[in-house]
């Protein structure tokens, strides 16, 4: 780290949040860098980010604003993470001091208002545990995709918030009502209703909503500032007030109760897959809707799913069992599917949803898949659906994955690309230092956004952490990625936001310039200044220098010819 | 194994957190939600298991150094396992529990020791146990008994009661009730009175390699001279080094069971008759040592190899320690077959119990900390409205006993032999 900070600003935030709850121990520094998909984007395939200056751990909004102050007056950076995760909630840069605030004392369900469906909630509450508090009181909240695992502040305020759940309860970042905002200048900012005394209840108002200034579509993710509460929306529950799964570990199977249905539907192929969701979503039905079991790939999907419901077996008999004939039928009646749960008001009501989803299966082609259906399987994606604690699943091959593609649009919009990244990710697999699982590996959630069907699959790239080629194999998909959907029309994915966090502030606003509706960015940018006047966040809250698109135009405009427009975003 | 061949696991880390809770499909509330005692301590990520795998892999890598905070963060660390249980939900590749044994190893090997923990090893060395006592005192608890002495009779089995149980005049009547209900069922048995030797399991998850090699040894001795082929043991601590951490560094091939093991069996043959209701609700406190660490041991020498390109799995297959296969059924059986008892569980049980306070040097290293562990665990039973909490280890009975005496608690802290007794 090149810049000497001060230690009176270390003394100063010990003054504030106390000795126990500040270190700067290099060891214990080291366990805050270490983070997923760093060695995908730091030199050397080094699994550090930027090591914090300091990480701490305030108790309270006003030990959060008091800190941040302190970080002002001494130029320090400053990086909030909750349950912590991805290698974007660390520094961002090796010669900017930083502090890390990790929320986790900040762990309180504040409030849960069963007449108006909603929750107050602190950073550190995870969703499992609201979970388990509201449905006893016959409610549920949207659990986002990455699992039960994760904070409900975090998605609502600061990231997209989608998940399976969200085709019936949406988004979070829909659900976020009102919220606590220390911004990056220390000040705290109450938003919504919540602002003019009238309680959590609406994130627009009466009051002011700096809901869009905070947020946008993707969140900040920890660059502007602190959030410190949320409300967040929550939604019926007509299941059981406490869930009680059966059996050993790792496979949990849930009792499926009366008024609920738990089916994994297959599809003869990416027509009729598309045909099936939009009648399922035009007629209303169902409660859970996630393409989720696929993650371990198409090939492999059935031989690795019934070999971890077995708590004797291991991932050797994956490989036994992906040669039985019986599970090569299951695979090829699996290969197109989705898991599907249905929740009825009443018995009369899930008989009737059962009844359209027949006609429905009846009409596209779509069938259940009669193994995944069956007790033992249908009970795991009961438990694994409803609760998303198994969403670290995604590791399960190696402890290496890596989300590429998952540009969200209609379902035929998603079809559409679908092939383009099944072929591509087979030819990806074929230096065999990616996990061989099949060309489509492609998991994700039914959704809404404006009460519109919507959907996204995410190529789920498994490769060794451990093993250099391996991650060398990895970021050549994600570059053959962009290639690919650069040279088919369309936006790049996931990858790309991955691969821009070891960018330079230059090449990502080269990058920003050339997007289209660049007033996004320049608007933010004046958000930042009004905001984060000592820009005290980082650019996980994307803005554009003024005038930086005019001056980035007037420089390439003699070299824009000679580059190749289709491999650009590929070579960055 | 060295701390490098743990280096995997570091690096396949994603840091998901998974191991600073219960498994969350088994959450019922907000309240019981946390599983690691070490993160509510130290809070910071590095007292996570996670946090440990980086710690190892910046040590290994010279970015940092030993420090006090780095010792602090490596051994408030009761040893309990809920991480391991809870990374395995969706791992079969990492063995989180085995690496911060053998970090702590490491770190003792390099001469970052504490302190508090040093008058233990000694009385380990000197004395043979690790309460501080006179090795000569240790058969005290048996002098009135009529037990045969295996020093000087043979019998078919030793019962074998362990350091806490030996010295700690407060559970004395526990060690006492079992030898009265072997004794009621006719068992042949005998100890090892003064000749008893620690088993050394706790010197070994401190980090003492050098002194659970030696002590097992003396142990092991014992029992051969002895002629034993079967140990019994009332302490979950005792019976899991016998029969895990001993057939691992020894090839051990003598039968190890918990009391409640062979309790158990001794009901269902008959020889044993619960018959004098004991009216109680009770709930149960699953040892870490007997529940998910208490599952069996199976050899294993093997190695890693890829499929599908890349997927990692071992060749021989790994045997898989999860906390599946605990001792869990055998307490709760006897338990509810005892009239009059009603049993009610605690949110957090079996292989997702919350830790006593006592294991991995806590008790001795950090009162503190173990104490307001054992008093988490005691505010969970006493929410299960349950008159005791019923437990089967003598260091998990002695740690809720002190937490609840400090804070004036009025659930009671049992042995569940205590309940047999009174059925018998």
């Amino acid at each position: 780290m090149s810049k000497q900070v001060p230690r009176d600003a270390y003394r100063a935030i010990e003054d504030i949040v106390g000795p126990d709850n500040v270190s700067d121990d290099p060891a214990l520094l080291d366990s805050y860098s270490f983070q997923w998909l760093a060695e995908l984007v730091r030199p050397n395939r080094s699994h550090y980010m930027p090591r914090p200056w300091a990480v701490v751990l305030p108790g309270s909004t006003e030990e959060v604003a008091a800190v941040t102050k302190v970080c002002n007056k001494y130029d320090i950076k400053v990086k909030p993470i909750s349950t912590g995760w991805y290698h974007w909630a660390a520094p961002m840069k090796d010669d900017e001091p930083t502090v890390q605030f990790d929320l986790r004392r900040m762990d309180r369900i504040l409030e849960i208002d069963e007449k108006n469906m909603y929750a107050v909630v602190e950073p550190y509450v995870i969703c499992a545990q609201l979970q388990a508090e509201v449905m006893k009181r016959g409610l549920n909240l949207n659990i986002i995709g990455a699992g039960c695992s994760t904070s409900i502040v975090a998605s609502a305020c600061a990231y997209f918030g989608g998940g399976p759940s969200s085709y019936y309860m949406g988004n979070n970042s829909d659900n976020l009502l009102g919220q606590e905002w220390v911004t990056p200048a220390g000040d705290i900012i109450r938003t919504g209703s919540l602002s003019s005394g009238c309680g959590w209840f609406c994130g627009e108002g009466p009051g002011p909503s700096p809901r869009g200034v905070t947020r946008g579509g993707l969140g900040s993710r920890g660059g502007l500032g602190t959030y410190t509460k949320c409300a967040i929306k929550l939604s019926p529950w007509q299941g059981p007030p406490v869930l009680e799964p059966k059996g050993p570990p790792p496979g949990y199977r849930l009792p499926i109760p009366d008024n609920f249905r738990v089916y994994t539907i297959g599809a003869p192929d990416w027509d009729a897959w598309a045909n099936c969701y939009y009648q399922i979503y035009d007629n209303g039905i169902g409660y859970i809707f996630h393409r989720q079991f696929n993650l371990a790939g198409a090939d492999l999907a059935p031989a690795m799913w019934l070999t971890y419901i077995d708590p004797n077996k291991t991932l050797n008999d994956v490989e036994t069992l992906a040669k039985d004939s019986e599970i090569k039928k299951i695979t090829e009646e699996a290969r197109i599917s989705f898991q599907f749960v249905m929740q009825g008001n009443s018995i009369d009501d899930i008989q009737l949803q059962d009844k359209i989803l027949d006609e429905i299966l009846r009409q596209t082609g779509c069938y259940k898949v009669k193994r995944f259906c069956e007790p033992d399987m249908a009970e795991f994606t009961n438990m694994y659906m409803q609760r998303l604690g198994h969403k670290h699943c995604n590791f399960i091959w190696v402890g290496g994955y890596m989300g590429s593609w998952m540009q969200p649009g209609t379902p035929d919009f998603v079809k559409n690309y679908v092939p383009v990244a099944i072929d591509g990710f087979y030819r990806d697999q074929k230096g065999h230092k990616l996990v061989e699982c099949g060309g489509d590996a492609m998991m994700g959630c039914g959704s809404t956004i404006g009460g519109g069907g919507f959907f996204g699959l995410e190529q789920f790239v498994s490769y060794d952490p451990n093993d250099n080629d391996s991650i060398d194999a990895c970021v050549k998909h994600m570059e053959d990625a962009i290639t690919d959907t650069t040279a088919n029309g369309i936006p790049p994915g996931k990858e790309l936001l991955y691969l821009q966090i070891g960018w330079t502030d230059e090449k990502i606003w080269d990058a920003f310039a050339k997007m289209p509706q660049q007033f996004v960015l320049n608007f933010q940018r004046k958000i930042k200044e009004a905001f984060d006047p000592n820009s005290l966040g980082d650019r996980n809250y994307p803005w554009l220098p003024e005038g930086y698109a005019q001056r980035s135009k007037a420089a390439g405009s003699s070299s824009q010819q000679k580059r190749e427009p289709k491999r650009k975003l590929a070579s960055k | 194994m060295a701390l490098e061949d743990f280096r995997a696991d570091a690096m396949r880390c994603t840091r998901c957190a998974y191991c600073k809770w219960i498994p969350f499909d088994l959450m019922k509330s907000a309240r019981f939600a946390k599983g690691c005692p070490s993160m509510e301590a130290g809070k910071f990520h590095s007292y996570s298991a996670g946090g440990r795998l980086v710690t190892a892999l910046s040590l290994m890598d010279g970015r940092s150094t030993v420090t006090e905070r780095v010792k602090d963060s490596v051994f408030k660390c009761t040893l309990c396992g809920q991480c391991d249980v809870s990374c395995k939900i969706c791992r079969y590749d990492m063995e989180p529990l085995e690496a911060m044994r053998e970090l702590r190893a490491t770190l003792v090997k390099d001469g970052h020791t504490l302190p508090q923990l040093e008058p233990v090893i000694k009385s380990l060395r000197n004395e043979f146990n690790m309460v501080k006592k006179p090795a000569e005192r240790r058969g005290d608890w048996a002098s009135e008994l009529k037990v045969k002495n295996l020093t000087t009779e043979k019998a078919e089995y030793v019962f074998h009661a362990g350091c806490r149980y030996s010295f700690d005049g407060d559970l004395a009547h526990i060690t006492r009730a079992w030898v009265a209900v072997l004794q009621k069922a006719g068992i042949d048995f005998g100890i090892l009175g003064k000749r008893e030797k620690c088993c050394a399991g706790r010197a070994y998850d401190m980090g003492y390699r050098d002194e659970f090699d030696a002590e097992s040894q003396h142990v092991l001795k014992a029992w051969k001279k002895a002629g034993v082929k079967t140990v019994i043991t009332p302490c979950a601590e005792c019976f899991q080094t016998f029969s895990r951490k001993y057939t691992a560094k020894s090839g051990s091939d003598i039968k190890v069971v918990h009391t409640v093991q062979f309790v158990k069996e001794l009901i269902d043959a008959g020889k044993l008759k619960l018959t004098r209701p004991v009216h109680l609700r009770v709930t149960y406190h699953d040892p870490c040592h007997l529940g998910r660490q208490g599952e069996p041991y199976i050899p294993w020498n093997g190695k890693e190899k890829k499929i599908f390109g890349q997927a990692v799995c071992y060749e021989p297959p790994k045997p898989k320690y999860n906390g599946a296969f605990g001792v869990y059924e055998p307490p709760r059986n006897i338990l509810k077959s005892i009239p009059g008892v009603e049993f009610v569980e605690m949110e957090r049980s079996r292989e997702s119990s919350w830790c006593c306070g006592a294991g991995g040097g806590s008790h001795e290293a950090y009162p503190e900390f173990s104490q307001a562990t054992a008093n988490e665990r005691l505010e969970e039973a006493q929410s299960t409205g349950a008159d005791a909490i019923v437990s089967a280890c003598g260091w998990c009975e002695r740690n809720f006993i002190d937490s609840a005496n400090s804070r004036g608690r009025k659930i009671k802290v049992l042995d569940i032999v205590e309940l047999v007794s009174q059925a018998l």
